[in-house]
């Protein structure tokens, strides 16, 4: 049984559609303002994202961040979260906060054997002390409303994509479910914060199908798809994700969780879904890598050393716009982040911010391609800058993924 | 501003160096250090110390937008890491101002350029009469006076300390040692001044500070007579290694300022140095506190006390590990207008800190240097005032003596980070990694995959943060992460 439809804190503006792919631009008004979609959500798991300033992350244009609640919940605890006034004072942070704990480390502690879960909820060892603890979806939720979150999930049950057990994955499809009409019953503040489900069900579609059904029954404001980036294969991703948007109301937010890298997300967009988040990109600035339209540099490598070029020429981030231009960049070379990666903190911070920018911009050049219904020739640019023009080299997933929404790569 | 890029490449006119109040010899000043293009910087001031041309946790960006500092101090060691085998970058990159255009500093920023970090690392192999020895991120390396020169003449800073003989690290001198010391660092200065007369006409200059070795006067008057006859005219500074033996300083130099050398480990020690006369410090405490979570908490004057004499000294910092902070929404410092005590609170740079996030170093590390330049605002106008002693005296009564110890667990320090006992810090390392069977317990019952060996997984997962929700005090972060071992979702564990 659905309960009553809950009240939404969001408006999704959908303003245009790609007349060859499942593709839409929108723009999703949330309580700390509006966020244009397709997004990619930079992930501060700690309610801090790698040593930025909320200006800096402000300045890249992020304008919706991810926290994560199980983090949170242990640090600082809900007991500050609720003294300082929610996570937005914490981090002082003016604009919007996804909270999730499926991707990530909740879904890395609930995949551990050492978890246990019942109907009740998730069972684990503190990481502080080993206690037991006892997670369940009231709990998940009365959490993130102290977060004050302005997009809160839902628990789930979540096991790995690529589980061979059929029957484990129907019960995880199905109790997700129980659990999201227990999380909509314990949620305080759905007049400002926004609830998603997340649809589970694996990679067996008729279990997709099965639960997007139920979850697009209780009419949360937005829709999840939960459960990738697992590790299964590729097409396999691109299947789930097909099924599902076809299956979601055209007039709510589609977010796909725990993807990814940037031609997961070109692809993704294609076949319909609107929202993402990854730790990837600003979990690789430490290692010194940074993303470009070309694939990804590895400045630690010693042939950066006298590169004087920009990490990427072009880029409109604050580290790779000359100093000359308007307004100023630090016109930083690629030499610079080779001297400082991995020696001082503020090379991480600089990678950070070309990363994170870099995964904005790819999205944001992507909506004005779906404004100018030019999406498809916006694809064919990306994979031939990806791969230098050698169709020989495209991943046989996101060419089939791809024909599958009316756009051959290999064919002009 | 209007239009200053082609500023720095007028010829620059020597630097300027006006006395504003001197009360005698051995006694505070005010002055004020100018040069056409950069900021005006009142002395007594503190210039920001750079780590790999970065003023650590700081990113350009935020130095710019977030910090209030004239000038900074570079090391040449801090570049140069791949001689002799290659030239180092720095010295390839072919741009005007090649040393700001790299690290991105503002025009207006007066850069210091010196051999050695602040403070400097003890090499293990001595300076010879040809050779300074360095120690670069990947080991010691030895340059010649000839390098130094055609390196900052490559590299156009605005002032350039010159390369002195000073056996870092070892306790005693002999007197033959000394003489050298002198010969040698006269030598090398000479070979400054020449490069740096061999500049053509309209092309960059840079100023000079002379070395004045931390021995007595009479084991360098040879070099101390030489710089008054040949070579005042050629220098436009002193860099002073043993602040006190300011007084035995000669009368010629006494109007041209003098940047300390001598790492000061306490406020009150940099108060003692500002009494005998000093005008521009670097400061490693500062990062230091910061790396130890330690938020600096004083100002010069000190507040007035209206407690008695037996009131406890109040502390110069304050923890912020400790979880008392943790649900203080207040400032790290009331009335602190820098941008961590504007925007932020306690109770966030404790999370930070607990959580192992660096934006709490970077946090910290702004306040931290916000204190210092109320402090130096402070000094100046109580010697303008005239009450700069009683001033001193008050605030060493008001205050502990030493900056408080610290307990938390800073950032990964490198071996090029590590500072030598000799200069009021105790040597800090990485504690010896320190894993009992409880610990790795603990890691291994809170995950259940193996990040480190499934790529797919490792990207989805943010096992840094991992590391900051575990407790684990006393093992480097770094040896974390790579003990973080997890098992696979589907127990496919190939260790
Ligand atoms: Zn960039
Ligand atoms: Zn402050």
């Amino acid at each position: 049984m659905a309960p009553v439809p809950m009240p939404s804190a969001l408006t999704f503006e959908l303003l245009a559609k790609c007349s060859v792919t499942k593709a839409r631009a929108a723009t999703l008004h949330l309580p700390h303002g509006p966020v244009p979609l397709p997004i990619f959500m930079p992930v501060a798991t700690q309610a801090s994202l790698k040593g930025l300033t909320p200006d800096q992350l402000a300045d890249t244009g992020c304008r919706l961040c991810l926290n994560n609640t199980y983090h949170l919940g242990l640090k600082p605890g809900q007991a500050t979260l609720e003294a300082v006034g929610g996570a937005h004072k914490l981090q002082a942070w003016p604009h919007n906060i996804l909270t999730a704990d499926s991707t990530g480390s909740f879904q890395m502690v609930s995949l551990l054997k050492l978890a246990q879960v019942t109907e009740e909820g998730v069972r684990f060892l503190s990481p502080h002390d080993g206690t037991p603890m006892l997670l369940t979806p009231e709990h998940s939720i009365s959490l993130q409303n102290t977060i004050g979150s302005d997009i809160i999930m839902q628990l789930d049950d979540v096991i790995a994509t690529t589980s061979p057990d059929h029957a484990r994955m129907l019960e995880a499809m199905q109790r997700s479910v129980r659990w999201l009409d227990r999380c909509i019953d314990a949620h305080a503040h759905p007049e400002r914060q926004n609830l998603f489900c997340i649809i589970q069900g694996g990679l067996d579609l008729e279990l997709r199908r099965q639960c997007t059904a139920e979850m697009v029954a209780r009419d949360t404001p937005g829709i999840a798809i939960g459960g990738l980036s697992g590790g299964e294969a590729k097409d396999a991703y691109c299947r789930v994700v097909d099924t599902c948007t076809g299956l979601l109301p055209e007039k709510k937010p589609r977010y796909v969780m725990g993807v990814g890298y940037p031609e997961d997300l070109v692809v993704s967009v294609a076949l319909g879904a609107d929202m993402f988040d990854c730790v990837w990109p600003t979990r690789t600035a430490r290692f010194g890598n940074a993303i470009t339209a070309h694939g990804v540099l590895n400045l630690r490598n010693a042939t950066y050393a006298t590169d004087f070029r920009a990490i990427e020429p072009g880029c409109q981030c604050p580290c790779c716009r000359p100093a000359d231009a308007k307004p100023p960049g630090l016109g930083l070379t690629r030499a610079y982040i080779y001297h400082v990666t991995a020696k001082e903190t503020a090379g991480a911070h600089l990678l950070t911010m070309h990363n994170v920018h870099y995964q904005l911009d790819l999205m944001r050049r992507a909506r004005d391609a779906i404004l100018q219904d030019r999406y498809p020739a916006f694809v064919r640019e990306f994979f031939a800058a990806l791969y230098a023009g050698d169709r020989g080299k495209y991943p046989e997933w996101a060419v089939v993924a791809l024909r599958g929404v009316g756009v051959d790569l290999l064919r002009e | 501003m209007t239009q200053p890029a082609r500023l720095d490449q007028l010829p620059p006119e020597m630097l300027d160096f006006a006395l504003l109040k001197t009360t005698g010899t051995l006694a505070a000043r005010l002055g004020r250090l100018s040069l056409p293009g950069r900021s005006n910087i009142l002395t007594p001031a503190f210039l920001g110390n750079t780590s790999r041309g970065v003023l650590p946790h700081i990113s350009p960006d935020n130095f710019r937008k977030l910090v209030e500092l004239e000038g900074v101090y570079m090391a040449l060691e801090d570049f140069v890491e791949k001689h002799p085998q290659k030239t180092p970058p720095i010295l390839q990159f072919d741009v005007p101002d090649p040393l700001r255009r790299f690290v991105a500093l503002p025009k207006d920023t007066l850069v210091v350029l010196g051999a050695r970090r602040q403070p400097p690392i003890a090499t293990p192999m001595s300076n010879t009469n040809a050779e300074v020895t360095l120690s670069t991120s990947v080991g010691f390396r030895s340059i010649s006076s000839e390098y130094y020169t055609a390196a900052v003449r490559k590299l156009q800073p605005d002032i350039v300390v010159g390369l002195a003989d000073i056996p870092y690290g070892q306790e005693s001198i002999g007197l033959k040692r000394k003489d050298k010391m002198s010969d040698r660092t006269e030598s090398w200065l000479r070979d400054l001044i020449a490069k740096r007369a061999s500049i053509e006409q309209g092309d960059p200059r840079f100023s000079i500070f002379a070395p004045i070795l931390p021995i007595d006067r009479d084991l360098q008057s040879w070099y101390l007579e030489h710089l008054v006859d040949d070579m005042v005219d050629q220098i436009s500074g002193v860099a002073i290694y043993d602040a006190y033996l300011l007084d035995d300083l000669p009368d010629e130099l006494h109007a041209l300022p003098r940047l300390s050398c001598h790492m000061p480990a306490s406020p009150q020690e940099l108060l003692r140095q500002i009494s005998l006369g000093m005008d521009l410090f670097t400061i490693p405490f500062i990062s230091s506190a910061t790396d130890a979570g330690i938020s600096l908490d004083f100002t010069f004057p000190a507040p007035q006390s209206a407690e008695s004499d037996s009131t406890p000294r109040r502390s110069l910092g304050v923890d912020m590990w400790l979880a008392e902070h943790a649900v203080a929404v207040t400032p790290l410092t009331e009335g602190c207008a820098c941008y961590a005590c504007t925007q932020h609170h306690r109770a966030y740079i404790q999370h930070l800190l607990s959580a192992k996030e660096m934006l709490g170093w970077l946090l910290l590390q702004l306040h931290n240097h916000a204190v210092l330049s109320s402090f130096f605002a402070g000094v100046r106008a109580s010697i303008a005032a005239g009450t700069f002693d009683a001033d001193v005296a008050a605030f060493e009564a008001f205050y502990e003596p030493a900056l408080p110890a610290k307990t938390g667990q800073g950032p990964r320090v490198r071996g090029y980070q590590f500072q030598s006992a000799d200069h009021g810090h105790a040597a800090r390392k990485n504690p010896k990694a320190f894993r009992s069977l409880d610990e790795l317990a603990k890691l291994k019952a809170m995950h259940g995959q193996q990040p480190n060996r499934k790529p797919q997984m490792q990207d989805v997962i943010d096992d840094e943060a991992l590391v900051g929700l575990v407790q684990m005090e006393g093992v480097d972060p770094a040896v974390q992460l790579e003990s973080l071992k997890v098992e696979d979702a589907d127990g496919d564990d190939k260790a």
